[in-house]
């Protein structure tokens, strides 16, 4: 008779590899499109210990985005508003709650099946400790972000996000050549590595457990 | 925790065992499921640090510096100092580490460009003249004992890269990892001695698998010394209740309190919960043994602060402050006791009615602290979907119930083994108020400085107690099956955490 251990360790192994298999399946977020040129390294153009409603004007809201992330910094991120707006209407709106950190935000939104164009982004927050910097590149006053203060010293950086066309298993391929960059040496050789090292724990840990658990 | 464990805790205490003389058998006494345990917790932080990318772990770049220092001059970085060596900052450069580094939307380097550029960038860094790097940011300040460790794979592979000294140094904190996983293992052993060997497996197995401790430890950053030192100082003290402080037992804890002090600063968190747990064990020694046992607890004192000792001496005669680091912290004012206990208090739990709210609009141990440790790696840049977090409630909840219903099973054990417990929780309160406290130094300019699970690691003793009482909660029948269930738990988190982490960067 097989052991209630055995059983339970197959279906558990199985019920991960079915939610490994089911997460291959889907498609990553992709950037759809982001506000001004693509710059890796962002100056900061605001600054608050208080909170702000920054809003940045002349942007385009793609078809289906999903999740619009914003290049705010923090250490303990407020909760923030984000609101879209098309000739004072709101087209699309989301909340991140707080104890979000790091130099990006990410707010959900419900997907629109058409783009809309021209919108108004708005990020909302207070605060009562800790600051937050808004981060973007620098431009002139004309077409900079607001805030109630005036223009900022540029746009913030703004990105609309989807669901990508490829699934994570079709990317597998490109991963695994990225994976193999950055390292002492090159080559896809470090990838079946970690592959045979992840592989190892899950069995060793499988093995002791039919061995020790009754 | 059993009846049978009360009674054993009276055992006469052996004053006059040789440590020395002992040291094989122990070894051989330590069963082999804690050695699988080991090798599980290396492999999977060695995973992580072919998984993490190169730099992209909290710090990692000051503790490589500080390693370079001590391993090309043989001296201790300045504190205070921030600019990296050249070397260093020409290999950061060519990984883009400033542009990924808390910016999610940046991935490491992806083209045959970027690689050639870092190539260029990794020979022009290994011409670079200079020795050493006198800056080594935040970890300046730090003990040398773990610096003084990565020396060696340092200086093994000095005339290779950068990058493939990172990598070596990086599998010598997984070693690390490994050793958490086994003091976790017989320190569960200890504290639960009736139980089925079976559960001593289920906490060893699922804290080799705590994600969070094979991505600090598959990185280069003292944390990984520490966690194993505190598994190992838990371990000794849980040994020394059950049997008794005798000349052996009491020369390991003074030992481990030195390897503590020389380690990181945070361990002197620890400490007064030690010293607490010391002093009980040499009352309960001296009923048998008389005032010899307080020569012993001289002698762990005594061997414990040697380097405490010696510290404060050199910089008596250096004129610099007393404690270093520490002193500088004590000196600090900063608002009143009232509001600094207020902070933290409300740094782990809900705040008291009629106190001032130091963090409106958050649950700090939902938001920050239990999703810290759900997921969030790299420079605290990678976290999961928000669903996650939510889903990752119930196993939490179910375990808790299981630990409290194992516990109040056993209540009356608790009872008779209190003082024990009180010594875990003071050492457990101590940690936490010392990283409270940290953080109020600089607040309100940030609201939790420190607000990160990595610092409670050293805590992962606690947590394979519970997982083993969670599975013993779940009865006799059920036990093993709950203890199966928790085991795939971490693994899953693992294996997701990893593929988040891969995605992440590579993706």
């Amino acid at each position: 008779m097989i052991r209630g251990v055995t059983i339970t360790l197959i279906l558990g192994l199985a019920l991960l590899a079915v939610a490994v298999g089911l997460t291959l399946a889907r498609s990553p977020m992709t950037v759809a499109r982001a506000s001004g040129a693509f710059v890796d390294t962002q100056t900061p153009i605001a600054a608050t210990e208080s909170g702000a409603d920054y809003c940045q004007a002349r942007e385009l809201l793609p078809r289906g985005t999903s999740a619009i992330r914003v290049s705010l910094f923090a250490s303990i991120g407020p909760r923030v508003m984000v609101t879209v707006t098309s000739d004072r209407r709101t087209v699309a709106s989301g909340e991140q709650a707080s104890a979000w950190t790091g130099g990006v935000v990410t707010v959900p939104v419900r997907p629109l099946a058409r783009p809309v164009a021209p919108v108004t982004v708005c990020a909302s927050f207070r605060l009562r400790d800790g600051g937050v910097t808004v981060l973007g590149e620098r431009t002139s006053a004309a077409i900079a972000a607001r805030s109630a203060g005036g223009p900022l010293a540029g746009r913030m950086r703004i990105e609309y996000l989807r669901s990508g066309s490829r699934t994570w298993a079709s990317l597998i391929g490109s991963i695994v050549r990225h994976m193999a960059l950055g390292r002492a040496t090159t080559g896809a050789w470090i990838v079946f590595v970690a592959l045979a090292l992840a592989l190892a724990v899950a069995v060793l840990a499988s093995s002791l457990i039919l061995r020790d658990l009754p | 925790m059993s009846g049978r464990t009360a009674t054993r805790g009276a055992r006469p205490a052996r004053t006059h065992t040789l440590a020395a003389s002992v040291k094989a058998p122990r070894l051989k006494r330590v069963p082999r499921a804690a050695w699988i345990c080991a090798l599980v917790a290396f492999l999977n932080a060695a995973c992580w640090s072919l998984v993490t990318y190169a730099f992209q772990a909290p710090d990692e770049p000051s503790h490589f510096a500080y390693v370079k220092q001590l391993a090309e001059t043989g001296s201790l970085p300045t504190v205070g100092l921030e600019g990296l060596s050249s070397e260093e900052l020409l290999t950061l450069d060519g990984l883009r580490s400033e542009e990924v580094r808390e910016e999610p939307q940046n991935r490491a380097i992806v083209t045959q460009a970027e690689q050639s550029q870092l190539r260029r960038d990794l020979a022009a860094a290994q011409a670079s003249k200079g020795r050493g790097s006198p800056g080594a940011g935040v970890a300046a300040s730090e003990p040398p004992l773990y610096y003084a460790v990565e020396a060696i794979p340092y200086i093994l592979a000095r005339h290779a890269s950068v990058l493939a000294r990172l990598q070596l140094m990086r599998l010598t904190s997984a070693l690390m990892a490994g050793l958490t996983a086994l003091f976790v293992f017989m320190f569960v052993r200890e504290v639960l001695p009736a139980a089925p060997p079976w559960a001593w497996t289920v906490a060893g197995l699922a804290i080799a698998l705590t994600p969070l401790l094979g991505f600090m430890s598959g990185a280069v950053n003292p944390d990984s010394l520490l966690f194993a030192v505190s598994a190992a100082i838990f371990y000794a003290l849980a040994r020394a209740f059950r049997r008794g402080l005798d000349t052996a037992g009491a020369v390991t804890i003074g030992a481990l309190l030195a390897i503590g002090f020389l380690t990181k600063v945070n361990f002197l968190g620890l400490v007064p919960g030690i010293l607490v747990g010391l002093a009980v064990l040499a009352a309960r020694a001296a009923r048998v043994a008389g005032r010899s046992a307080y020569r012993t607890l001289a002698l762990a004192l005594a061997i414990g602060f040697s380097p405490g000792v010696i510290y404060v001496s050199v910089n008596a005669l250096s004129q610099r402050p007393l404690f270093g680091l520490v002193s500088a912290a004590i000196q600090t004012v900063h608002g009143s006791p009232f509001a600094e206990l207020n902070y933290i208090w409300q740094f782990y739990l809900p705040r008291l009615p009629g106190t001032v709210d130091d963090f409106p609009g958050l649950f700090m141990a939902q938001q920050l602290w239990f999703r810290g440790y759900v997921g969030l790696y790299g420079w605290f840049d990678t976290t999961f979907p928000a669903w996650v977090y939510s889903v990752a409630l119930i196993p939490t909840g179910a375990v808790a119930l299981l630990c409290g219903h194992a516990l109040f099973q056993r209540r009356g054990v608790l009872r008779a083994r209190a003082v024990e417990l009180a010594v875990y929780a003071s050492i457990c309160v101590g940690l936490m108020a010392l990283i409270a406290a940290d953080s109020y130094h600089e607040f309100p300019a940030l609201d939790a400085a420190y607000a990160q699970v990595r610092y409670l690691l050293p805590l992962l003793p606690l947590l394979g107690a519970a997982l083993a009482l969670a599975a013993l909660g779940a009865g006799r029948r059920w036990g093993p099956i709950a203890g199966t269930v928790i085991v795939i738990v971490f693994l899953a988190h693992d294996l997701f955490s990893q593929l988040l982490v891969a995605a992440r960067y590579y993706g």
